[in-house]
């Protein structure tokens, strides 16, 4: 499956593919056929591997949204492919984590524009780089048609990091383990894992490897890139908590809590992490289940503080997404504000600012997930 | 003698004698297990066994009240839970009467108010009649129409895992729960690494969470001076079909005032009562998209969108999507009836009977004082309702009264 030849031996990507797709196997051989490796990046000879390697990186970092440029008449065939892995250590040296996610999404947003034009056997080729178990279909249901079928687990591995509804599996037609597919679907869940797949190459530590010379320009490139590769600033939530911006599932949750009724070990964990997130110190949320019917001050407190963080994997939690709360049967129904927010911190967040009026509350939107 | 240490003692007896009846599940070293005691009343959790001899020995020492394995592989299944070492899971779905509406509507079921005792039948209301408190202890019990419902919901699931998700029957694992509902397991080397989002997009796939009729088939199509619609059909694949089905059920019985609940206009509610028959018999051609006057395209996504929800299963969606849940072994006791896990090849899903087949104790009579309980079936025969008396019944009858506290046991020999 990591073959790019097909049964008859025949090379299904060309060299001019591999300067489109320089992520692929076939991509690393030809690497190596040449003999190239990072100490040549020195090499007068090399130089313009080294600036294409640079320009793909200030590329991702000053095109929004991000993508990195394809220009086969500007550069030959080598450079492009050879500039890729060069990248890939410069992006690593650089060793910044923005800049790692945002030059892995705009390598794979260039794939994307290939691919939704691709042949299909290519596209095959390419998703079985992947391990994808994928088929041509060809098959029109109705008045809409389809031209893959994935299998739905590897469907899932991708499809679960977009939140648009039409990407849910239920909202899509799947049929004997497979979820049928048109070549744009297939396209955009490519570039997802492509993007994956780079960031992940980005992750290895090669910086011990790396020539003087070259880490030189990786300095360069650092200021040239300054502005642009500061981390974002951690969220900061006040910690007076104002019930008022409670988004309904939380209110609802809440005051079900207050009155001692009965709530689901999904909604219990969902307030708690919610609770704490706002700023409510857990001795206030031990005082608040007192009033459960099956209130246990030890294994409360202990849940609690596991919750926070302060006990067991020392992780602390963040409340589950609006999706998640919907699955669960959590979520209400939408009010105005739900509409534009995907978590209930977003939600309290936007609202908790308008409580706020004069003061001057940077309020960024909760990461996903 | 008291009703624990009776029951106790019962259950004690029967590991005795069917302690091979356990299913052991595959690849036992690297489950965690946990118990519940009858004396202790808390869990024991964190248990490993490296062979199925040691698991058997150890509940036959312990009697426990209930027995739990992990759908979750790890590395170290005694470690603490962060550092088990997470392998895998298989995937599993709890299908309970306690999260579906059913027809006997809980009837069977009692709840008292902790604030000033007031007392009721089926589920427990959200705020007390008597006094407006909203706590209860809730007494359940398990009928015949608690446990039709479950399995119904777990026919549509199965349907689900093997016509849209592909797994063979090899791979699905059905077992009746001991209590009010089924369990389902599918154990694929490919579903293991799933996360819980992926777990959970599942879970929303079998409950029709978050679908929309304009993604399976419901569509204008036209030219701009002719415009039609377009929807699913009953024979199409996966929830396009579902859909197209779910509103052939849902217009078969559909009322004035569940058409109105969906927001339909007066008018077009009338026309579709009126044409309730031209309706379901256009499925065999066309389908009805285009044969009520004033009823568009949202106003059918309105109708599929509610007539989804006689196609889904209603799983508990926690379960499924909880990557280190502890399930109930098969081949042991639920300490809340007496009755086995028992697993069924999904054939026999169909005539499958829970209340016959579950039963773990056969022989022996006991006697009695039946606080209250609802008529009730075991195998054959049936036994109550009673009411504040004295009663001779099989042991199965006794241990489960006795499980529920309804009971207590005059004669003490087992």
């Amino acid at each position: 499956m990591n073959s790019a030849e097909n049964m008859e031996g025949e090379r299904i990507l060309t060299l001019s593919d591999l300067v489109k797709y320089p992520f692929m196997p076939e991509a690393a051989d030809e690497v190596r056929r040449l003999d190239f490796r990072i100490e040549h990046l020195l090499n007068p000879d090399y130089e313009p591997v080294l600036e294409r390697a640079e320009k793909r990186i200030i590329e991702a970092l000053t095109t929004n949204p991000p993508e990195v440029s394809y220009n086969p008449h500007e550069y030959s065939e080598y450079v492009e492919i050879l500039s890729f892995p060069a990248a890939i250590v410069l992006a690593a040296a650089l060793a910044n984590d923005y800049v790692k996610r945002r030059y892995a999404l705009a390598e794979a947003r260039r794939a994307y524009g290939f691919l939704r034009t691709e042949k299909e056997d290519k596209i095959i080729n390419i998703a079985g780089r992947f391990g994808w178990r994928i088929r041509a279909l060809n098959m029109q249901i109705s008045f809409t048609k389809f031209d893959f079928a994935l299998n739905f687990i590897d469907y899932l591995k991708n499809a679960t990091l977009f939140h648009e509804k039409e990407w849910k599996m239920v909202n899509r037609l799947v049929h004997g383990g497979e979820v049928y597919l048109s070549k744009q679907d297939v396209a955009r869940l490519l570039q997802e894992e492509v993007r994956r797949y780079i960031e992940s190459k980005i992750n290895l530590s090669v910086s011990s490897k790396i020539p003087e010379g070259v880490l030189e320009r990786v300095e360069d490139l650092k200021r040239i890139c300054s502005e642009k590769i500061k981390e974002a600033p951690p969220e900061q939530i006040s910690s007076s908590v104002i019930d008022d911006a409670f988004p309904p599932c939380m209110r609802e949750l809440y005051s079900a809590i207050k009155a001692g009724r009965h709530v689901s070990h999904a909604g219990r964990f969902a307030l708690t992490s919610f609770l704490l997130n706002v700023g409510m110190e857990p001795e206030a949320i031990i005082d608040l289940f007192r009033k459960s019917p099956d209130f246990n001050e030890r294994i409360a407190r202990y849940q609690i503080e596991h919750i926070a963080g302060e006990k067991g994997s020392r992780t602390r939690y963040t409340p589950p997404k609006c999706d998640t709360l919907r699955t669960h049967g959590l979520c209400l129904g939408a009010d105005n504000l739900c509409g534009r927010v995907r978590h209930p911190l977003t939600y309290y967040l936007r609202r908790a600012k308008s409580f706020r009026v004069g003061e001057e509350e940077r309020i960024d939107e909760i990461k996903e997930g | 003698m008291d009703n624990l240490t009776f029951i106790r003692e019962a259950f004690s007896k029967f590991y005795n004698e069917n302690i091979d009846r356990i299913e052991v599940p595959k690849s036992i070293g690297s489950r965690e297990f946990g118990f519940t005691m009858f004396r202790e009343g808390v869990m024991v959790r964190h248990k490993g066994f490296i062979n199925p001899e040691d698991l058997k020995e150890f509940i036959k020492k312990n009697v426990p009240s209930n027995v739990y394995y992990s759908a979750a592989y790890y590395s170290v299944p005694e470690a603490k839970m962060d550092e088990k070492g997470w392998l895998g899971s298989d995937l599993f779905f709890d299908i309970d009467a306690d999260h579906i509406p059913t027809k006997c509507d809980k009837k069977h079921d009692t709840w008292t108010c902790r604030g000033c005792g007031f007392k009721g039948r089926g589920e427990a209301p959200e705020k007390c009649p008597s006094c407006s408190g909203e706590s209860f202890d809730e007494k359940t019990w398990l009928c015949e129409v608690c446990l039709e419902t479950a399995r119904n919901e777990t026919i549509k699931l199965v349907d689900m895992l093997m016509d849209d998700l592909g797994f063979s029957p090899k791979e699905i694992k059905c077992s009746f729960s001991g209590h009010r509902g089924y369990h389902v397991q599918v154990e694929s080397e490919y579903i293991l690494n799933l996360d819980s989002n992926a777990r959970k997009e599942i879970v929303d796939y079998v409950t029709g969470t978050g679908i929309d009729a304009v993604f399976h088939g419901l569509e204008e199509i036209g030219d701009g001076k002719t415009v039609f619609l377009a929807g699913p059909s009953l024979n199409d694949a996966g929830w396009r079909g579902r859909a197209a089905r779910g509103v052939y059920e849902f217009l078969l019985t559909a009322t004035d005032i569940d058409l109105k609940k969906l927001g339909l206009k007066k008018k077009v509610v009338e026309r579709i009562l009126a044409n309730r028959d031209e309706i379901l018999a256009s499925w065999k051609v066309n389908g009805p998209w285009n044969m009520i006057e004033g009823l568009g395209l949202e106003g059918w996504r309105k109708i599929i969108n509610y007539g989804v929800t006689f196609q889904s299963a209603k799983i508990d969606t926690v379960v499924t999507s909880d990557v280190h849940r502890l399930i109930r072994l098969p081949g042991t006791l639920h300490g809340k009836t007496g009755l086995l896990k028992i697993s069924f090849p999904i054939s026999r899903i169909e005539d499958f009977d829970p209340l016959r087949e579950a039963l773990a104790f056969k022989s022996g009579e006991v006697e009695v004082y039946v606080d209250e309980a609802p008529a009730f079936r075991l195998g054959d025969d049936v036994f109550g309702p009673f009411e504040k008396q004295k009663a001779v019944l099989p042991l199965s009858a006794v241990i489960l009264l006795l499980c529920k506290n309804a009971a207590r046991v005059i004669d003490q020999h087992v």
